[in-house]
């Protein structure tokens, strides 16, 4: 079926590239529930499906610039130093995370701007997507893509949203399922962060189903 | 060999891209978190005033020469800075809820310092926080009362004069000094008469590990120039002419100070029995003057009391803790009023003196910061 | 945290010259307590029966029951928030305990009785107020050093 679904969508769309990068990044090769990045606040955010909202669709927009602004500090800055013996992959590391940094001190203050609520009930969380390793992994996994699989510029602008959009789905779907079991009997020793391990696993486990989708 | 030029380039590269960053941080604060002119309506029309958002309510209103007690500095640990906002306060910052109480909230009652303006407000302000203002004046003359207590005179130099009622207290700015990175305001009561409206004095006790008191016992010299904001506090004579009890010990002295001069002068003549205890002979201070007070007015008794006076102190007063003596003292409280001022300790022991004596508790009153 | 440090609590903060991170010490505090058998609430506990009877003194010396201990409570106006932030506040002053046989002192305020009970923080090396689980275990008599003195019970 999943094979159907990915003919399908490369006889139907104008740039079937962009729809492989987009769901690949998003459900098959998911930075939450098959790479295993970016637990912390999926762990601690997921228990409200408001705050989860707020928290998923920040890190979406944040690892989406985020991408494309070290795409082109990695294209236009880095690149073009390795001739002189500038080591890029070392750097890269040490930039990327400036970069991550100064946006989100930038989404911060947007947010406050926007919804204080949000602000609020994000809290520390806020600043501390900054060391969501999601994005930064994102933007490391962007890289290689653009090494190895040859990701052009749209590629990554897509490829960013793609993944944390992934992120996004994995923690919208934690929330929903903690706020269906609050009432229910969870052994004294699961509650809490040990269920949602679990409920995690189970969940990545149903995630490899599309594995496969995508014929590389 | 080193390999200078890759070296210098990441460098360059580094420090450009952080570089460039920084500048676009700062672009976007000045201009995302410029709020406007926000209007703030003080006791439902009472004052209006217009305030450039983005600073707490209490820095806003310090602007405007609205002095809200606030003993941290505005880090959101002491309490002291609530205040009722009725509109436009937004939502409550996670750092407040840890210090309201429930009814609290739901009075809109918010915590000052934690609260930005980004939008008109209405606020409540209670009366004598109005009144008070921000006051500059020269150290007079520094006495020192006991081993650890020291009297301080303060004359006033702006504005010249100050208006307060005896009982009410003064925040002391004590300035950064050695480790201490800023600024602090600690409240002191009033101990001179408010006659006397170009000066004030405190009566100040030595914390042990004070970030004031360390300022004013080894760094305050006679001529420095000093800060403070008041008159605050609704500590103070009642308007009857009921018997009064008074109970002090240490600096908690200031309030009463004042007070009974005060009647001196203006010939209140209502009975007032004055309880002042320390440890030991050592710890007293204006025990002439106070004798004197008793001496010359029939209505003002004062009973100093020591709990465990030395043998060279050569105590032939009172013994026993305070609160015992007021228990001997007092055969019949039940018309009396009560004031107290001392530590929580003091305050705990009192209470249960005085709910034995059966005095009600609106007829109690506390100097409110110990 | 920046309301332990000098100045902006209390002049000398709660972490004296210590050089080692806030995790560290609240590590080798609590390694310390748990070798003497004990938790951080059985040592708060013991210098908080100390402290109110200290308190209830007046400021004069108090002879605490069931041993040699003595407390005393030097009274300061004024109230001081907790460096945790949790809005807690705690009267200001210090209780001195000595025990009269061997002259020890232990110097420490409400505020620390807090701190050891809810956090199990002692306070840095070098701070004025730095508590030794060991020395109040000796002192008290609690513990994996048992004397005759039980002060705890009361």
């Amino acid at each position: 079926m999943t094979a159907m679904f990915a003919e399908t969508a490369a006889q139907l769309s104008p740039s079937p590239g962009l729809w492989i990068v987009l769901i690949s990044a998003a459900l098959t090769d998911n930075i939450l529930l098959t790479r295993f990045l970016g637990m912390c606040p999926f762990l601690s955010i997921s228990k409200q499906l408001k705050s989860a909202f707020g928290m998923g669709l920040a890190v979406m927009v944040v690892t989406g610039f985020t991408c494309v602004l070290n795409y082109l500090l990695y294209i236009y800055v880095l690149l073009p130093l390795t001739p002189y013996g500038v080591p890029a992959e070392s750097l890269k590391l040490i930039l990327f995370i400036v970069v991550i940094a100064g946006f989100v001190q930038l989404l911060e203050m947007v947010i406050e701007r926007i919804s204080l609520k949000l602000y609020f009930s994000l809290g520390i969380f806020l600043p501390l997507i900054t060391v969501n390793c999601a994005i930064l992994g994102a933007s490391l996994f962007m890289v290689n893509n653009v090494a190895g699989k040859g990701y052009d510029g749209w590629d990554v602008l897509v490829y960013g949203f793609g993944a944390g959009a992934g992120w996004f789905l994995a923690i919208m779907l934690m929330a929903g399922i903690r706020h269906r079991i609050a009432g229910g009997k969870v052994p004294a020793g699961l509650q809490g962060v040990g269920i949602t391990l679990i409920i995690t696993g189970i969940m990545a486990m149903a995630f490899t189903i599309f594995q496969g989708m995508i014929r590389t | 060999m080193i390999p200078v030029l890759p070296i210098i380039l990441a460098a360059t590269a580094a420090c450009a891209v952080t570089t460039s960053l920084a500048a676009v941080l700062l672009l976007a604060e000045r201009y995302l978190v410029k709020y406007g002119k926000c209007k703030l309506d003080v006791n439902s029309g009472d004052r209006l005033i217009e305030v450039k958002g983005g600073k707490s309510v209490l820095e806003s209103l310090k602007g405007e020469g609205i002095f809200i007690p606030s003993a941290c500095g505005g880090r959101g640990t002491c309490a002291y800075c609530k205040l009722k906002i009725t509109e436009g306060g937004g939502p409550v910052a996670p750092t407040e809820l840890a210090l309201l109480t429930e009814q609290e909230l739901a009075d809109n009652v918010r915590i000052t310092c934690q609260v930005k303006v980004r939008n008109d407000m209405s606020l409540l302000v209670p009366e004598h926080l109005l009144s008070a203002g921000e006051y500059r004046g020269v150290v007079e003359r520094i006495t020192d009362l006991t081993h650890d207590i020291k009297n301080l005179r303060i004359r006033l130099t702006e504005p010249e004069r100050i208006k307060y009622r005896p009982g009410q207290y003064i925040q002391l700015e004590a300035p950064a000094y050695g480790d201490n990175p800023e600024a602090v305001y600690r409240a002191y009561s009033m101990s001179s008469m408010p006659d006397e409206d170009n000066c004030i004095e405190l009566i100040i006790r030595l914390v042990p590990g004070g970030i004031c008191t360390t300022w004013v016992f080894t760094m305050l010299a006679e001529g420095d120039e000093v800060r403070f904001n008041g008159p605050y506090g609704d500590f103070h004579l009642s308007e009857t002419d009921r018997e009064m009890v008074w109970i002090a010990g240490g600096s908690g002295m200031a309030p009463f100070w004042s007070m009974v001069r005060h009647m001196a002068a203006h010939g209140i003549a209502r009975k007032t029995t004055y309880f002042f205890g320390a440890v030991r002979a050592a710890d007293l201070f204006l025990l002439d003057e106070l004798r004197k007070l008793d001496d010359q007015h029939e209505w003002f008794t004062f009973v100093p009391a020591l709990s465990a006076p030395a043998d060279e102190d050569k105590w032939y007063g009172e013994t026993g803790l305070i609160t015992d003596v007021v228990g001997r003292h007092v055969p019949d409280g039940s018309q009396a009023e009560v004031y107290l001022c001392g530590s929580p300790g003091m305050v705990d022991a009192a209470g249960r003196v005085i709910e034995a004596k059966g005095i009600p508790p609106e007829r109690v009153f506390f100097d409110k910061f110990g | 945290m920046e309301l332990l440090a000098p100045g902006a609590l209390c002049r000398d903060g709660f972490l004296g010259d210590d050089h080692r991170g806030l995790a560290e010490i609240l590590d080798t505090d609590r390694a310390a307590v748990e070798a003497l058998g004990l938790t951080h609430r059985d040592i708060a506990g013991a210098l908080d029966t100390a402290c109110r009877a200290a308190i209830a003194g007046l400021e004069a010396p108090v002879h605490l029951p069931g041993g040699n201990l003595v407390a005393q409570f030097h009274d300061a106006m004024g109230v001081i928030p907790s460096p945790w932030g949790e809005g807690k506040l705690f009267a200001k002053g210090e209780v001195v305990v000595t025990d009269a046989a061997t002259e020890e002192r232990l110097i420490y305020t409400p505020l620390s009785v807090h701190l050891i009970g809810e956090h199990g923080f002692y306070e840095g090396r070098g701070s004025p107020y730095r508590i030794e689980p060991a020395k109040v275990a000796r002192m008290f008599g609690l513990g994996k050093h048992p004397n005759d003195s039980d002060t705890t019970s009361e």
